[in-house]
């Protein structure tokens, strides 16, 4: 990709911070979250842009030191506009400095709002869904696929995200707010995601009842029973059910002790199997 | 003994090479599809860390943190659960009967690591930068990472394997068999957990129709897990507007609506990343 005519940096500065980025959350941390990170990709450009300014560049490293958490691989893109910005206040005398942090918190909450829905939520959900059911029959491919499957998007979004952050700068964040296509982008990862979650539901989650009704040959499981409704009507319940747990505010580790609790009853019983 | 203290060792590094993941750009190394795998080749038994891994995923696959919440710990749950599952020649109710209680605990090992270790690094980090020292500040970046986090991770995996393996056989021996069972009866519940976790993230009534329909495609057509992201991916697509048709109309009369629709489409494909 190219770079942006820039005075001050060279393509090479801009590929540190790529690399350094990889670290974003390395020393993440409840007060301040990605901050270490965050400062240490930006160091190298900071040197070069404020090289003959020390109390600059002292306050831009405090600056860069502030609280910010974003999703991950997408960390370049408010770190390219964050150096463009920089970059600016360097050359500019009459540049508003506080934008740059502003620029930043703004891009927090949308930009993780996609990246959540859309790496977590949907790239992650398919590489583990491909990855895992080939690791079923144990197969090396899962794990593999697993990670290729995440890392190549993965990466490739953390290498185009600096270079259009840098290019584009502050001018981007405005635009995609207003033309409305980062709505668009969230809730097309969501049916994305949501589908293939509803997918995963019907085939991993497992409960069988060999319990049986009658006596003879007229005897019925319950599992029949419940399958001429809906088949996997009862994994769809199950997790609507811990959904439902979930939202009434029950602890993770409770739901899970209750799961626990239910094979064991339900094997013990003779109703779970 | 030698060999004990040497497979310690190796799992300490699995772990840490696990926790390194937020080195390495947040690449999945710590997901149990790849740590019990690993686990699995240094024990020996590469197919059952796999099929393990793949239960694990499924079980922990609700757990990562997004925003500021901390997910259990996977790595020590993975690892230790594999590797006393195949110490034992056990099955994967094993190692997730291990591995659950092994990843809360680890949690809190964790959690008083970042509460007390970590943030000394963050402040000393504000020190450096203050000083205009950019080489000393990014070094707590790395440092912080590495002792705040990343060995103390390894060093629990690898101590409570040294001392753990042998209580924990003990206590397998003593465990009821109807326990075990239920416990195989869990593990197929366990992924609802997690399908549970990622529909609170991403359901809302705009989209909660996609899981009824990823559901229904599984359930009646049978379409795998990998179709139905493909069928997915197509439905964002028509629904975002990207694969609408906007090509020139005949009929002329509103050019000026159609010129900002035109424009509207260049500008998502400039955007796109």
């Amino acid at each position: 990709m190219k770079m942006r005519n820039s005075k001050l940096l060279t393509r090479k500065d801009l590929l540190a911070t790529f690399w350094r980025s990889f670290t974003a959350e390395w020393a993440w941390n409840y007060e301040r979250q990605m901050n270490l990170g965050y400062a240490y990709s930006m160091v190298p450009a900071l040197q070069k842009i404020y090289h003959h300014q020390k109390d600059q560049l002292i306050k831009a490293y405090q600056r860069h030191l502030e609280f910010f958490n974003v999703t991950p691989w997408l960390v370049t893109f408010p770190l390219g506009i964050s150096i463009a910005m920089e970059e600016q206040n360097a050359l500019n005398d009459d540049f508003d400095v506080a934008t740059i942090n502003d620029i930043k918190v703004a891009l927090m909450g949308p930009l993780s709002g996609i990246g959540d829905s859309f790496f977590w939520g949907t790239l992650r959900v398919i590489a583990t869904g491909i990855g895992t059911s080939l690791a079923l029959q144990g197969n090396i491919l899962g794990p593999l696929l697993f990670l290729l499957i995440f890392n190549v998007p993965a990466i490739l979004a953390r290498y185009y995200g600096l270079w259009i952050g840098y290019n584009i700068g502050s001018s981007f964040v405005e635009k995609i707010q207003k033309t409305g296509l980062m709505d668009k982008l969230s809730y097309g990862a969501s049916v994305l995601g949501l589908a293939v979650v509803g997918a995963m539901v019907a085939t991993m989650v497992t409960v069988k009842m060999p319990f049986k009704i009658g006596s003879g040959s007229d005897a019925t499981s319950l599992q029949g029973i419940f399958d001429g409704i809906v088949p996997k009507i009862l994994p769809l319940l199950f997790t609507l059910f811990i959904y439902w747990l979930d939202k009434k505010g029950w602890k993770a580790q409770w739901i899970l002790l209750l799961i626990a609790g239910i094979g064991i009853a339900g094997a013990g019983l003779g109703i779970l199997g | 003994m030698g060999s004990l203290i040497f497979t310690s060792i190796i799992l300490a590094l699995i772990a840490m090479l696990g926790n390194g993941e937020y080195f390495l750009g947040s690449s999945m190394l710590s997901r149990p599809l790849v740590m019990c795998t690993l686990t699995g080749l240094a024990l020996g038994n590469v197919r059952q860390g796999i099929i393990i891994g793949a239960s694990l995923e499924l079980a922990f696959v609700g757990s990562f943190s997004i925003g500021a919440s901390i997910p259990p710990e996977i790595i020590s749950g993975s690892v230790l659960g594999t590797a006393f599952a195949i110490g034992q020649h056990n099955s994967t109710a094993v190692a997730l009967t291990l591995g659950i209680p092994i990843a809360s605990l680890v949690l809190i090992v964790k959690n008083l690591c970042f509460i007390f270790i970590l943030p000394y690094f963050v402040h000393k980090a504000d020190a450096y930068a203050a000083q205009g020292d950019g080489k000393k500040m990014g070094r707590m970046n790395l440092l912080g990472g590495f002792l705040a986090v990343n060995l103390p991770i390894g060093l629990v995996v690898g101590l409570s394997y040294l001392f753990g393996s042998s209580a924990v056989k003990a206590l397998l021996a003593v465990i009821p068999a109807f326990i075990i069972k239920g416990l195989q009866v869990a593990t197929g519940l366990l992924p609802a957990f997690g399908f549970a976790m990622l529909m609170k993230i991403m359901i809302n009534k705009n989209n909660a129709t996609f899981f009824i329909l990823g559901f229904a495609i599984a359930v009646y057509m049978k379409v795998p897990v990998t179709g139905v992201a493909i069928l997915g991916a197509c439905l964002a697509l028509i629904l975002t507007g990207y694969s609408s048709f906007h090509g020139k109309k005949v009929v002329t009369q509103t050019s000026n609506d159609d010129n900002a629709a035109a424009k509207e489409d260049i500008d998502y494909e400039d955007e796109e990343f």
